[in-house]
């Protein structure tokens, strides 16, 4: 029952706040992860079904009438689900410790289960405005959780997320009613059916322009980048991990690959721009990241920078290059998250995220130090972690079709990387203890717990890459290698 | 059709009117003018359940929200840009302009295809059968809104269990 | 598609551009809600154009009527930040919350 990843969390989520009147901490706590982790268990069993099957799509049935409630799985959307559900539930654990002096505990993890219910919607849907809606919901929900602290400067990195959110919906929507217009109907198969059947250049190119500017946005691709440098630093921590680690890439990646992928069909022009604009980012956001003294916001332009990568690794469209991107989407994900669940914990034991100010907390905070390196040296690509491997079978891609340019500024690109997350490392951790911090204590139970277990994560699907590739990645990759004829033959009318 | 497009410009003239006045409680007022002349609009255009939502939740709820947000801010205006009121007539007519050539060059460019047959089906029909994940993801919008509001006016609970 | 989709589209995009220009340019918190409830009535008038010209108002009718659920949650989230903002800092200023930069 795939309509259960929709169901599950926005059911329990409405009966939280209920909940959370008896009992402030434990069922919340309790209640939040038992769903993250049936989620998780529940999408590596369709994994199971999917390779015996190929992809499907439920329909169900209300009091006996068919209702138009038609979910799709394939590939690539059960990629994503994974991605979700474990991400989240890492998250969720580790935020049972962090989000204690938060208050409202119940009202938060209502808010989380709501974005994920949201994530999963948009992942599983098989009609145009669905995307947007579940998009929005997902977009709602965050607004609330990056200000969730109160506090001046996360509320008012809150409101420009929803200024420049609010533009990209309505890019977004806009091209959703030209699609309309043409092809007279919503829904992936048809949509993809109906511009096969016309002439329309022109209009495949207006909307990919918006789509591109609306879900550009959401991904934060350069030029579109302006809110994460300061929505992800100000968010508490394990929110900053789902806007960087899954957010950007469900709402901004997942669609735009989908739509051009599935129903568009991926256009050397489209290629070249994609190509392009993820080149930018990939370079401009590294460079910036150099400049950045709070450890923070170095990660949100990292996340930046590497969503350039993965949309560079799609954009190049041969199977290799998408299988590079979407292995590179998952490592990031279980990568970034670690990364910004260990600046939450530096947070919570020194009170600053200025990496001027820390130093030699390696010494007191051993458990964090270990997976920080961990996760900087998977995002760096330093071998035998995950991200050494996505990223070489990117560049590999990039060699093979050709563009050597790309290929050597991706490298470049990577070099910068490893360049400043050595310098997080040396800053925060290593060299001498700061005489502040003589008397900090390593992070509580859950949040190492969570950190522990992404970094095993990182090593061990880089360790294991070919199996992981195999079992996850390829369908993935597949699925969007159809192009059109999956609209047609997996999701027909 | 003569009136359909007087009620257009209405909505663009009052929509303008919103965005330049600088009376806040005035702004708000003309936006929720500009939303009953696009219920109007809606109505002739076939459109009546949109243009009852547009006039009962955009020009009633949004402009109630607006004026409480207005009235527990008191104190905080600002000066808005001279300079951005002036140019912005400049900016107008040239946008106008340049979508007019724009759309005129575009009539009968644009290919279509047929719609989906509507004949014989009810806006219920149409809504709970056709269009049902929709409504699950209104529920899902109309949770999390609700909880983003709780979590933003929350009192501060300090003794937890 | 007929020219009144035409004469709609255009409407829309006067009002896209005036929404637009207001975020650009306006400074005070509540102005910038403003534009974007400029932005929403654009992009409805955009959805019920294309229902008629498609003679399939219906189905656009409840996308509209889904889009602006949606946009009065987004209103009351972002009204609730605004109250919010002015309670910490007294100001409605969008440049006072420049000092993110950097």
């Amino acid at each position: 029952m795939i309509f259960l990843f929709i169901a599950l969390p926005l059911v329990v989520a409405g009966v939280l706040p209920l909940l959370g009147k008896v009992s402030k901490r434990v069922l919340p706590d309790a209640l939040a992860n038992a769903v993250l982790l049936f989620l998780l268990v529940e999408s590596v069993l369709l994994g199971k079904q999917l390779a015996a099957t190929g992809p499907f799509v439920q329909q169900f049935s209300w009091l006996g009438e068919p209702v138009n409630l038609r979910l799709a799985l394939d590939g690539f959307s059960l990629l994503m689900l994974f991605a979700v559900s474990l991400v989240g539930l890492c998250v969720g654990i580790f935020s049972i410790d962090y989000m204690e002096h938060y208050g409202s505990k119940a009202n938060y993890w209502a808010l989380f289960l709501i974005m994920v219910a949201g994530m999963n919607g948009l992942v599983l849907s098989t009609d145009l405005f669905n995307v947007y809606l579940f998009l929005e919901v997902a977009a709602v929900a965050s607004y609330a959780l990056v200000a969730f602290g109160l506090e001046s400067d996360e509320l008012e990195a809150a409101f420009k997320y929803l200024m420049l959110s609010v533009v990209a919906s309505a890019f977004i929507v806009i091209a959703i009613a030209v699609i309309f217009g043409v092809t007279g109907s919503l829904s992936f198969p048809a949509v993809a059916r109906g511009l096969q059947d016309l002439d329309t250049k022109y209009v495949v190119g207006f909307c990919a322009a918006l789509f591109i500017m609306g879900f550009g946005l959401k991904a934060a691709l350069m030029p579109f980048h302006a809110w994460l440098p300061d929505a992800h630093p100000s968010a508490p921590a394990p929110i900053s991990a789902m806007l960087s680690g899954l957010l950007i890439k469900v709402s901004g990646v997942y669609a735009l690959t989908r739509i051009f992928f599935n129903i568009f069909g991926l256009t050397p022009a489209l290629s070249a721009v994609l190509m392009y604009l993820a080149t930018l980012s990939m370079v401009a956001a590294a460079f910036l990241a150099l400049g950045q003294k709070d450890i923070k916001r170095m990660l949100a332009y990292s996340s930046i920078s590497q969503v350039g990568t993965i949309v560079l690794g799609l954009a190049l469209g041969t199977p290799l290059g998408i299988a590079g991107g979407l292995f590179h989407l998952i490592n990031h994900a279980l990568a970034k998250g670690l990364l910004f669940l260990n600046s939450g914990s530096i947070q919570q034991a020194t009170g600053t995220r200025n990496l001027d100010e820390m130093g030699g907390l390696a010494k007191r905070m051993p458990v964090t130090a270990a997976t920080n390196l961990v996760g900087s040296l998977s995002i760096a690509g330093v071998p035998p972690l995950n991200g050494f491997w996505s990223k070489l079978i990117i560049i590999i891609a990039l060699v093979q079709a050709g563009h050597m340019g790309f290929a050597v500024v991706a490298v470049l690109a990577s070099v910068l990387t490893l360049w400043y997350y050595l310098l997080i490392q040396r800053k925060a951790f290593f060299g001498k203890l700061n005489e502040r911090w003589k008397d900090v204590k390593e992070a509580p139970f859950w949040m190492l717990a969570s950190n522990v277990i992404l970094a095993l994560l990182c090593i061990g699907i880089g360790i294991f890459f070919s199996l992981t590739i195999k079992t996850w990645v390829r369908p993935a990759a597949d699925a969007l290698s159809q192009g059109v004829r999956l609209a047609f033959d997996s999701w027909g009318m | 059709m003569v009136l359909q497009i007087l009620l257009l410009v209405g909505l663009v003239l009052f929509s303008v009117l919103a965005v330049l006045l600088k009376d806040l409680l005035r702004a708000a007022i003309s936006l929720a003018v500009a939303s009953l002349l696009l219920g109007i609009i809606f109505f002739r255009m076939n459109a009546p359940y949109a243009g009852v939502f547009e006039i009962s939740v955009v020009a009633g709820l949004i402009t109630v929200l607006f004026m409480l947000t207005i009235a527990l801010t008191k104190g905080g205006e600002t000066a808005e840009s001279k300079a951005a009121s002036f140019a912005f007539p400049a900016f107008f007519v040239l946008f106008i302009v340049i979508d007019a050539i724009i759309m005129k060059k575009l009539i009968q460019k644009v290919p279509a295809l047929p719609g989906p047959e509507e004949a014989g089906t009810t806006f219920g029909q149409v809504l709970w059968n056709a269009r049902t994940l929709d409504l699950v993801g209104q529920i899902a919008v109309i949770f999390a809104g609700v909880f983003a509001v709780l979590a933003l006016f929350r009192k501060g609970d300090n003794k937890d269990e | 598609m007929n020219s009144t989709w035409f004469l709609y589209m255009f409407f829309t995009a006067v009002l896209l551009f005036t929404g637009i220009y207001c975020l650009l340019t306006m400074r005070n918190l509540i102005k910038l809600f403003i534009g974007i409830g400029v932005i929403g009535k654009a992009v409805s008038l955009a959805l019920i154009a294309t229902g008629l010209a498609k003679k399939s108002v219906l189905a656009a009718q409840s996308l509209v009527i889904t889009y602006i659920v949606v946009e009065v949650c987004m209103v009351a989230v972002a009204l609730a930040l605004i109250i919010n903002i002015y309670r910490k800092t007294k100001s409605l200023d969008i440049r006072q919350l420049a000092k993110l930069k950097g």
